[in-house]
């Protein structure tokens, strides 16, 4: 596992750097500016990001033969796919630390940036919600698709993660009422949500990509 | 003989490209090298792909170091190092990289032998593979598939597209490797002149079936007769492998130069090239 966790950094390594340096400038530049708006922007930007940037990292296997290459190393496929599924864990982790950088930094220069502080833990819950639903609909897509067919994948598995978790907040606001209550709730059943299909997502992964020739 | 590598009946169908593996069966020993011939397209890409399980076979069975290999025998996987033609690694990365990546994979991952290799093959460990010309990456793969000590050798088309010196240096790392008697080689190839100077029995494979297999001392043995049509005729039929029809002569590959010569006194016996033993049994008709 370790050896696939260094091959997916290298992967999206370049990416990444590039990435970042982008958003440490674009979060001095949120953070040195008082505007809610643009801070939920930078939020959701930062956490989808670096998750969209992490699996596409899996697309870059096969500009070679290392996708071929890698199914002769004493490896199993389903642990190919769980290094996939956990790199995007760990890039969403990075993507969080940057958002709550920010917002934590423009909370001690400016104070609470939102109306409510509880509507920052929402804001967080819609960009986690957002990566593992990406996620959870492009790896089983990408395998399916095949490689040539990635960039369709990746943008519909972003706008499906997207158009779940505006259903999922739309269903909820249906049946709950406003309130501090309902936000941590409402967080907590987007995560969950979006856990569950990302966990699910991973066998029938595994299922595709064992039946996938190279 | 012990086999390293063992095929039994292996079938393969694409019905889109109306292509299949028939029933191919071959087995290399232990210690040996096994050429693995055939044109473009005859089946030798999807036969390592049915051996390493990168395809799926449809029946068949293929057995590597005595075991039937399933996708969980990573054990299995230790002991083999596979070489493809071409871009086997992302570009991206340097060999320095490559090394840290295949330390996490491969249990018996040997950096310092890895290194040695660098070295012996004048690679720099922090140019990208990318910038690496054609010999310098196949290098680079042979190098990968020795540093875990493998004890098989699978190699696709690894010498094609090299100039005739890389060529050579590859064929005595090849001839090197066999030196350990628990080691072989499964090298396939369309070169064949590689392969008459390196393989201990070549396997010839055309259409997706097996034409053959011989050992490479049998193969000094083969012989082409020129003869004319009159000739021909006269031939004993069990002395014929397969003949090709020319313009003015009918070419007939025999198993037994010397015994031919002997008995057709009259006829030309000419020694015969792997080349051409592939053209008589691709292009020529079998008896």
């Amino acid at each position: 596992m370790k050896g696939l966790l260094k091959n997916n950094f290298l992967a999206i390594c370049s990416n990444v750097k590039a990435f970042s340096a982008f958003m440490l400038m674009l979060g001095i530049f949120v953070v040195a500016v008082i505007s809610p708006s643009l801070l939920i922007g930078y939020v959701l930007l930062s956490i989808v990001g670096f998750s969209v940037i992490a699996v596409t990292s899996i697309k870059k296997e096969f500009v070679s033969k290392w996708g071929k290459y890698k199914l002769t190393l004493p490896i199993k496929r389903a642990n190919i796919v769980k290094s996939y599924f956990i790199s995007q864990l760990i890039w969403l982790i990075v993507g969080t630390i940057f958002a709550g950088a920010s917002i934590s930094l423009s909370w001690l220069l400016h104070g609470c940036p939102f109306d409510n502080s509880i509507d920052t833990l929402s804001v967080f819950a819609l960009g986690i919600s957002v990566s593992l639903l990406t996620g959870a609909f492009f790896f089983p897509l990408f395998y399916l698709g095949g490689e040539e067919k990635g960039e369709v994948s990746l943008v519909i598995s972003l706008l499906c993660g997207i158009g779940i978790t505006l259903g999922i907040i739309s269903t909820l606001n249906l049946y709950l009422t406003p309130g501090i209550t309902t936000i941590l709730l409402g967080a907590a059943l987007l995560i969950i949500c979006s856990l569950l299909m990302f966990a699910l997502s991973y066998p029938l992964t595994v299922s595709i990509y064992k039946k996938k020739e190279y | 003989m012990e086999n390293i590598l063992e095929l039994q009946e292996i079938s393969k169908a694409f019905p889109k490209s109306n292509f299949t593996l028939d029933k191919l069966s071959f087995s290399l020993p232990y210690g040996a090298i096994l050429g693995f011939v055939g044109e473009n397209g005859a089946g030798k890409t999807t036969t390592i792909g049915c051996i390493l399980n990168t395809v799926r076979k449809d029946s068949g069975v293929v057995k590597l170091f005595g075991k039937e290999m399933q996708d969980d025998d990573t054990d299995i996987w230790e002991k083999i190092g596979v070489v493809y033609d071409g871009d086997n690694f992302p570009g991206f990365w340097t060999a320095k990289q490559l090394s840290e990546v295949m330390s996490g994979i491969y249990t018996q991952w040997d950096n310092a032998l890895f290194q040695k290799y660098l070295e012996d093959f004048h690679l720099s460990s922090k140019q990208k593979i990318k910038d690496y010309s054609r010999g310098m990456t196949m290098k680079l793969v042979i190098a990968v598939a020795l540093s875990h000590h493998p004890q098989l050798l699978i190699l696709d088309e690894a010498t094609s597209g090299l100039d005739p010196i890389m060529r050579d240096e590859m064929l005595n790392i090849f001839l090197e490797f066999v030196q350990e008697e628990s080691h072989s080689i499964l090298l396939s190839s369309h070169i064949t002149s590689d392969l008459e100077k390196v393989a201990d029995y070549i396997t010839f494979i055309h259409n997706g079936k097996l034409i053959m297999t011989v050992s490479n001392n049998d193969l000094s043995n083969y012989a082409v007769m020129r003869c004319k049509e009159s000739q021909f005729l006269a031939l004993d039929p069990s002395d014929i492998i397969a003949y090709r029809k020319r313009d003015f002569q009918i070419d007939v590959l025999v198993s037994n130069g010397k015994e031919a010569q002997r008995k057709y006194k009259n006829s030309v016996v000419d020694h015969v090239s792997v080349d051409e033993i592939m053209l008589l049994l691709v292009k020529g008709e079998r008896v």
